[in-house]
């Protein structure tokens, strides 16, 4: 059902076909319109056509599944900002790091946003699964995607490691020094596991861009991918008490 | 299905060896790229294993006088993470790897100091004499693991004692350290002094190498 009644003006015809061929349908008055509204729009396809109110009650927990998405969200953007300015190079990354704080508009709040979040990701994360285990969540028809979550926890916590190394302070070099020596402890292949996350023997230039990369394109499309996942099976599987 | 009397694991046996000449060569082409696949995969993973890195060499040569080292003031390079530690037998480097978790352990001269342990205890694998107030070693700064001036671990989380690394005089005089020879590497509980030196007088080292 295309958008009614384009007046007899061309300009209005011509504005009513852009409007017509975006939005498909009227507004959703009956519930006939409302699910054919919802089915045939990409962005709303990905609901449910009908939701009971006392599903999406935000409950004691406050969504927070929810919470850590928004947070990924949040951090998605304020890390694309952040590219604009950080070079990863042993030589201009701390500098680089002091001017987003010292000198750039915004760029104190853009970082300090990027490093709470990323705090506060990986504590939403930790509590979402811990309702999901005391609320027993995770059992059939659900197990699935326990484990895509017990996935997405791994990444959630190797992002917020990855990111760690990034302001080549002393904190960071020493941490990854540490982090990276501990994964040479594990009994098969430690050693190679060190070296192939450090690129080297030492925390250097070629641990510096692995690290980047891992943290701005490979962790946040697995991620994303395991996200597209997790949330379409939690629509399948369904709400129970609440979000 | 199972009403089939010929569908018993006998009776499949009985038709893959019936298989067609097609069926075999399609059996083995299919056997033949998984293979392939695989090792192609574990391969392709050489890959991010890099051949060729910026690191610096691990031989160097310490810029100073080796007279200037003189026994109970140890030459610090810690961007090189080595110490060269002069005592009564002559020179010797201690690799600063923190045998933890690989932080660079500061050089203190108030080792023991908070740790509970006596003095004459830390003297014994120290090379200051007796006379002088405090003994000096290595402290760690990320998890407070202690050495003693001989690298021998007594505090902290560290496991075993820093590894001892070569130290050569060049032809001109000066000293030569060279990370890639570790020259003492003791394990977890050893904690004899090492009687490997660099002698100043004969310009050799005595070969009393670990393990």
């Amino acid at each position: 059902m295309r958008a009614s009644g384009a007046g007899p003006n061309p300009l209005v015809r011509f504005a009513s076909q852009i409007w017509g061929s975006i939005f498909r349908h009227g507004l959703p008055s009956t519930d006939k319109v409302a699910a054919r509204t919802a089915l045939t729009n990409f962005f709303l396809h990905i609901h449910p056509v009908r939701v009971k109110k006392s599903a999406i009650r935000v409950s004691y927990t406050l969504c927070l599944g929810g919470l850590s998405f928004f947070l990924f969200i949040l951090l998605t953007i304020s890390g694309l900002f952040l590219m604009f300015y950080y070079i990863p190079s042993v030589d201009q990354a701390y500098q680089n790091i002091k001017d987003l704080q010292f000198v750039e508009t915004f760029g104190l709040v853009t970082r300090n946003l990027h490093r709470w979040a990323a705090h506060g990701m990986v504590i939403t994360v930790w509590l979402h699964m811990a309702r999901v285990f005391y609320q027993g969540s995770y059992k059939p028809p659900r197990e699935f995607n326990w484990a895509i979550g017990s996935i997405l926890l791994v990444v959630t916590l190797l992002l917020s490691f990855s990111g760690y190394l990034l302001p080549w302070d002393q904190l960071a070099v020493w941490a990854i020094t540490v982090g990276t020596n501990m994964a040479k402890y594990a009994p098969i292949g430690g050693p190679y596991t060190r070296y192939v996350m450090l690129g080297g023997r030492t925390v250097g230039q070629g641990a510096l861009i692995r690290f980047y990369v891992l943290h701005v394109v490979a962790l946040p499309l697995i991620g994303f991918i395991l996200m597209v996942i997790h949330f379409w099976r939690v629509r399948k599987d369904g709400f129970t008490g609440g979000l | 299905m199972g009403l089939n009397p010929y569908d018993t694991p006998r009776g499949r046996l009985h038709r893959l060896a019936d298989m067609t000449r097609r069926q075999f060569i399609l059996l083995m082409a299919v056997l033949a790229s998984i293979a392939g696949s695989l090792f192609g995969g574990i391969k392709t993973l050489g890959f991010l294993f890099p051949n060729a890195n910026l690191e610096e060499p691990l031989a160097f040569t310490a810029d100073v006088d080796p007279e200037a080292i003189t026994v109970g003031n140890p030459l610090q390079i810690t961007e090189k993470r080595v110490s060269i530690i002069r005592d009564d037998g002559g020179y010797y480097a201690v690799y600063l790897i923190c045998t933890h978790l690989g932080c660079t352990p500061n050089y203190v001269t108030n080792v023991t100091s908070g740790t509970g342990v006596t003095e004459d205890v830390a003297k014994s694998h120290g090379e200051r004499k007796a006379a002088e107030a405090t003994p000096n070693g290595w402290a760690c700064p990320c998890h407070g693991s202690r050495y003693y001036i001989d690298s021998t671990n007594f505090y902290g989380p560290a496991p075993r004692p820093m590894d001892w690394v070569d130290v050569q005089f060049s032809p001109s005089g000066k000293l030569v350290v060279d990370r890639a020879k570790l020259v003492v590497q003791r394990g977890a509980g050893v904690n004899t002094k090492p009687e490997w030196r660099l002698d100043p007088k004969t310009r050799k080292d005595n070969g009393k190498t670990l393990p």
